[in-house]
This record gives C-alpha cells, sequence and structure tokens, in this order.
C-alpha cells in the first residue's frame, strides 16, 4: 500500500512537471534582427536604433520577464528583462521589439548593449531563461550587414529541424534550405511571412477541386481507425471469452465445449435473471439502470460501532 | 406645459423606436416562425424534444428586434449575457462537454461484443464526405464545405465543434440543419431502409450479442482513445472527452463522477449550447442563399450516410458466414443519431417480424458512428484549418 502511495506520488510530480515544462519559456526564438537601422523603424523616443525581435512560438502565453538577453557569451546574465510588467507576456504566435540602444532606463524593452554597426564584424545574441545558464536561443549575425535590411528567421519561430523536416516531406517548398535570410521589407513585431491566404487550402483548391482526394483519404483513415479498433476487440473477445470458459470449467467442472456454450452465452439471459431478482427481492445496489448483485457485507466502521454510541445518559455529580 | 407635452410625445416615440414592431423585419418574422416550428416538432411529435426546444426557443429570443443602440442585448454584441454564453459555442468548448456526457451514458457493450459491427459505422461516414463534394460543386470553399459535411455525420456537438473551428459564418446554419436532420430521422430513414432492402434481408435474425466483461469495457475506451488519437490527433478534444466520460462510467469507481457527467453537467450543457445556437440565428446573419444550400446539403448528406450504411451492410454480408450475417436494416444505425437511428432499425425491424429485435445489434453501428464522425472531424480540421 505504502508503495503503491509512493508510486502515485512519483507519477503526480512528473505530471506536474511535465505540464509546468509546457508552459515554458524554451519556445521563445530570437526571430528577426536589424542591426543598421538608418532609416527605419523608430522606438517610442523617435530614434533609431538596432532591434531584436522575439517570438512566442508556443500556442499559450510565454511571460519573457526574467529573461537574460546578452551579446556576450561569457556574460549571460548581461539584461534582466525586469519581472511585473504585462508587456513581457507574449501571447501565442506572437512578437516582442527589444531595442539594442544602451539605454535600459528608457524601458523595458531597451537593452544595456547595442549591435556593433561594423560591416567587417559578426554580432552574437542569446537569449537565457531565468537561471542565467539555460540557454533558450542565439544566433550570430554574420558581417557585411547591410542598412535597413533585417536578418530573420525563413518562418517565425522555426527551428533548424522544422526546416528539415519541412525539406524532407514537402517538396513544394520554395524558400530554399536556409533557416537564417535576409529580408529587404522589414517586419518589426510582425510575422516575418505574412500569410495572406491559407495554404493547405488554396492546395487543396488547386489538387482537389472535386473533393475526391479528400474523401478517399479520411475515409481510408477512418476505415482504418475502425478496423484497428475491430481487430484489437476481435482479439481482447477471444481472450475474455477464453478466460470465462476456464473459469467456468474450474467452478462448474463441466467439459470445454459446455463451457465453450456458457460462455458464450447472451447477455440477456444474465439482465433476465437479474431483472427477475431484483423484481422479487430487491436486491441491488444504488446506481441507477445497472443492476448488479452484491454479496451484503457489513463492515466495521466507528460510525456504526455501538460502543462509541452514546447508549445511557452522563452522570450527574 | 407645451413644452412638458411636447417632451413626452418626444420621448414615446423615442421608445417606439427602439421597440421590436418598428425594428420587425420580414426575415424576423420567417425565423419566428421557423422556431414556432421546432417547439411544434419538439411538443406536439416528440421530435428531438431536448433540442428543439432549446433550439426553437433560441430561435424567438435571437429574433427578438430591436434598435442597435449599443445596449449589450444581442447575442452578436460583445459582452452582452447572451454573447458571453456563446462564447461555449464559438471558442468549442459546449461540444466537448457534451461528448464527456455521451461517454458517461453510452454503453459500448453491443460494439465490443460484436466488434465488426465498427465498419458500419465507418461506412456511414460516406455522408460527410458525400456532402462535402457536393458543397464543392456547389461553389463552398474547401473549409466551409467540410463544415457542411460534417452535418452527414449526424452528430450536433461535431458539427458545431468543427463548423466553430472551419467556418463559423456558418455555424448557425449548420448546426440547426444537423439538429432539424437529427430531429427528422424517423421520417428520412425509413424509405431509404425499405428501398434497398429486400423483404428476406429485413427478417434475417442475428446472433444475440454475446455478455461482455467489466475488464472489456474498461479497457475499451483506453484503447479507443490511444488508437484513434494517435491517429487522427486533432480529433483529441471530442473523441478524448467522449472516452473520459466511458471510462468514468465503466470504472465503477468514480459513480459520482459518471453520474454528474451524464446528468446535471450534460444536460446544463445542453441547454445553453441549444438556446445559443437558436439565438444565434439572427434573420441579418441568417437568412441567406447558402443558408438554403446547407439546408439542402443537410437532407442530400443524410441520404448518402444512411443509403452508404445499408449498402455497405449488403457488401459485408458476402464474405461473412451463414449465421454471422448482419441484418441490413442497421446499416442506417452508423449514422451517430444516438439513439434514434438505433430505435429506426427496431421498429422498421419489428414492422416485417415482431419478435426480431435489432436495437441491440443497432446500436453497435451506432456509438461506432460517433467515434467515425468524430474521427472524421478530426480529419477535416487536421486537413482544413
Amino acid at each position: 500500500m505504502r508503495n503503491l502511495k509512493v508510486i502515485s506520488g512519483i507519477c503526480l510530480f512528473f505530471i506536474f512537471f511535465a505540464g509546468a515544462q509546457a508552459q515554458r519559456t524554451s519556445f521563445l526564438r530570437i526571430n528577426e534582427v536589424l542591426v543598421i537601422n538608418q532609416d527605419n523603424y523608430v522606438d517610442d523616443y523617435g530614434k533609431k536604433h538596432p532591434w531584436i525581435e522575439i517570438y512566442n512560438s508556443s500556442p499559450a502565453t510565454v511571460d519573457i520577464g526574467a529573461c537574460f538577453l546578452t551579446n556576450d557569451l561569457r556574460n549571460p546574465k548581461k539584461y534582466m528583462v525586469p519581472k511585473g510588467d504585462v508587456l513581457t507576456k507574449i501571447s501565442p504566435r506572437q512578437h516582442v521589439l527589444f531595442w539594442a540602444d544602451n539605454n535600459p532606463t528608457y524601458g523595458t524593452f531597451h537593452l544595456n548593449f547595442t549591435l556593433d554597426q561594423d560591416s567587417t564584424k559578426t554580432n552574437f545574441i542569446a537569449l537565457f531563461d531565468s537561471d542565467g545558464r539555460t540557454l533558450i536561443d542565439s544566433v550570430t549575425i554574420p558581417a557585411g550587414q547591410k542598412a535597413d535590411i533585417s536578418y530573420g528567421l525563413v518562418e517565425d519561430g522555426w527551428t533548424q529541424q522544422k526546416l528539415e523536416e519541412t525539406l524532407r516531406l514537402n517538396s513544394l517548398y520554395k524558400k530554399g534550405d536556409k533557416l537564417w535570410v535576409y529580408y529587404e521589407k522589414v517586419t518589426p513585431s510582425a510575422n516575418n511571412v505574412i500569410l495572406d491566404s491559407n495554404e493547405k487550402i488554396e492546395n487543396f483548391k488547386l489538387n482537389d477541386a472535386d473533393g475526391l482526394g479528400m474523401t478517399l483519404t479520411a475515409m481510408s483513415v477512418v476505415f482504418v481507425a475502425l478496423i484497428l479498433l475491430y481487430l484489437i476487440f476481435k482479439y481482447i473477445g477471444k481472450v475474455a471469452m477464453d478466460l470465462s470458459r476456464k473459469r467456468v470449467m474450474k467452478v462448474s467442472g463441466v467439459t470445454k465445449e459446455q463451457a465453450s456454450e456458457l460462455a458464450s452465452e447472451s447477455g440477456a439471459l444474465y439482465a433476465a435473471i437479474a431483472m427477475a431478482i431484483y423484481e422479487t427481492t430487491e436486491a441491488h445496489d444504488a446506481e441507477n439502470m445497472v443492476l448488479t448483485i452484491k454479496n451484503v457485507a457489513r463492515n466495521y466502521s466507528p460510525w456504526s460501532s455501538k460502543i462509541y454510541s452514546l447508549r445511557t445518559l452522563p452522570k450527574k455529580n | 406645459m407645451n413644452s412638458f407635452l411636447s417632451f413626452l410625445v418626444e420621448n414615446i416615440q423615442t421608445f417606439f423606436t427602439y421597440t421590436g414592431f418598428v425594428n420587425v423585419t420580414p426575415g424576423h418574422i420567417a425565423m419566428i416562425v421557423v422556431g414556432l416550428i421546432f417547439i411544434y416538432l419538439a411538443i406536439a411529435h416528440e421530435f428531438e424534444p431536448m433540442l428543439l426546444i432549446p433550439i426553437g426557443f433560441g430561435i424567438l429570443i435571437g429574433n427578438i428586434p430591436f434598435k442597435d443602440a449599443g445596449l449589450q442585448i444581442g447575442i452578436y454584441e460583445e459582452g452582452s449575457v447572451l454573447n458571453i454564453l456563446y462564447q461555449g459555442v464559438t471558442k468549442g468548448w459546449y461540444p466537448p462537454l457534451i461528448f464527456l456526457g455521451i461517454g458517461a451514458m453510452t454503453d459500448f457493450s453491443a460494439l465490443i461484443s460484436n466488434p465488426k459491427l465498427m465498419l458500419v459505422g465507418a461506412a456511414a461516414q460516406f455522408g460527410i464526405f458525400g456532402a462535402y463534394v457536393l458543397s464543392l460543386f456547389w461553389g463552398f470553399e474547401p473549409n466551409q464545405a467540410g463544415a457542411i459535411g460534417i452535418i452527414g455525420g449526424a452528430d450536433g456537438p461535431t458539427a458545431i465543434f468543427l463548423s466553430s473551428k472551419l467556418a463559423p459564418n456558418l455555424m448557425g446554419a449548420i448546426a440547426i440543419s444537423a439538429y432539424s436532420y437529427m430531429a427528422l430521422v424517423p421520417v428520412i430513414q425509413p424509405p431509404l431502409m425499405r428501398l434497398f432492402t429486400t423483404k428476406k434481408e429485413r427478417v434475417m435474425r442475428m446472433k444475440p450479442p454475446r455478455a461482455v466483461s467489466q475488464t472489456e469495457k474498461i479497457v475499451f475506451p483506453i484503447v479507443g482513445l490511444l488508437l484513434t488519437c494517435f491517429l487522427v490527433p486533432s480529433g483529441l478534444p471530442l473523441l478524448g472527452m467522449l472516452f473520459f466520460g466511458n471510462l468514468l462510467k465503466e470504472s465503477g469507481v468514480t459513480r459520482r463522477l459518471a453520474e454528474t457527467a451524464r446528468g446535471p453537467l450534460i444536460d446544463t450543457i445542453t441547454i445553453l449550447l441549444g438556446v445559443t445556437v437558436g439565438a444565434s440565428t439572427q434573420a441579418t446573419q441568417f437568412l441567406t442563399f447558402n443558408s438554403l444550400k446547407i439546408f439542402g446539403l443537410g437532407a442530400l448528406s443524410f441520404i448518402i450516410a444512411t443509403s452508404a450504411g445499408i449498402l455497405f451492410v449488403k457488401f459485408f454480408n458476402l464474405f461473412l458466414k451463414e449465421g454471422n450475417k448482419i441484418n441490413p436494416l442497421i446499416g442506417n444505425s452508423g449514422v451517430s443519431a444516438v439513439p434514434d437511428s438505433a430505435r429506426i432499425s427496431q421498429t422498421v425491424g419489428l414492422e416485417y417480424d415482431p419478435t426480431n429485435y435489432l436495437l441491440m445489434h443497432a446500436m453497435g453501428p451506432n456509438v461506432a458512428g460517433v467515434i467515425g464522425s468524430a474521427v472524421a472531424a478530426g480529419i477535416l480540421l487536421g486537413f482544413l484549418s
């Protein structure tokens, strides 16, 4: 019993731990960076500075507060995103923009470092979790950045794995095999790729205008699902009947054939017996619409114990 | 005195502009008549009263004409009481809760004892995809066609769930159409059952279902969930809740939870779902040519689903040994209007042989139809969302 409790406790711990993990910051991605902001997006102060866009690739809101942004791997805790600011909560599949202007007093989204605009040098940017040790995402911006051209993920929030998977599965994918690309039209605080149509639906309109492809595919899946269920329960049914036959043979001492007959008896027979017992003796439990025959056992309980009952009045002294 | 009188007259005139009598349009009247017909059908003919009364009355609520003065009374006005209740429909959380209740009240024994009946439930899903093909032909977009097609699944919560995701603007028409035809199953199915079967087939007797052990009943929702949702994860909200509800029922140790799921919970959600779906059919939003087309397609989808179920049984019988054959009259019950279509198998069967009880056999494909339509909805959602 004690072992069972320990096992249950461990299971519950894992469930809660996994649940907590699912909401964590590991879904954040450095999505787009503009190093040389010459004639582009301006901040609340009307100034042009390099900016870094962070994207929440998860389907839930993620708080970037208490995470760290840095341009120096040796100093991962260079800029801590302030805690307690409602604006640090990033909605699902949405962005926030940080200004690399070395002016942290300007607000939550102004970093205490800037990016090197020397076109011969690379820039490194990393996002660390609130422990300052767990690297969430990083990118090295190659040298030779041009003014007002950003460097961003080919699709919002994508990883190398996702790109490779897409290239493997979708031969129609036309955006090349590079995860990071240059954007002449920068998209600060917006999707890198603006979706003006539903690709899936367009695909169906183009390739399956009469719906036969969908019908064949979907009906095949429906049949496969139910055929698998059929096969599994056909097997389970056989096992259950075997067990039932063995039980009958053991209890009644009948032959295998007789036991098979009894084991495959219709449920209607038992229902009729149960109904008859119910109608004559009303022996059933409290469950609605279900007739169950159970042994009546009177278990000991202090609530029903006569020992604890107040049988005599307290004596008056 | 004069100015006071003119003030009163002006006030009365203003008040009058707010009344329904001034704002009424022929569309409102038409929808109110539809609502009254629903209520009449439910009370006088007992066609799905649990659904048609809330929906019919909801139609009346939704079609009381009023002046749009930002009073937060209409179902489409953000912050109104009706709008808040309607969120359960638009955000899709009523249907899974209904499925929880359905799971907690469904006995899968008939299906477990004769698992080949699952295939009949699968065949009836042709209604969904037949309607999908026809919807495309009638000019609907693929996502709209998917949402319309699901009417053929004969499952109101699934239809609402899928249309709220794929074509929210058509949801009212789709939900009304699905529930109307579910109520009209006793009218639609019997002629098709007679058309596609011979007299000999109608009196065919089936082997009585064997007794199913409690272990099998417990294993069913667990295996069912793992298998169907691994195959179609997008069906998780519906299938997950359906099988969860069933485990509550069959486990035998969560009786109180099962009682709540199949009692007060499903009743509450049915009331809210019915009345808000009904109220969402405001004439201005609902009375369009598309709605008429959806009603036509809904009828066709039910006809295709019923026919496919019956014809599949006849085809399937070609491969079954004598004694294991299936009475084609239960083919209609693959249409998952639980338990109405199974009841129709029984009624039509009894017409031809008063001692041939098909109800328990028909419950197999009937509940398989629920699983099949939820799987089909998951596929459509995965492909078209």
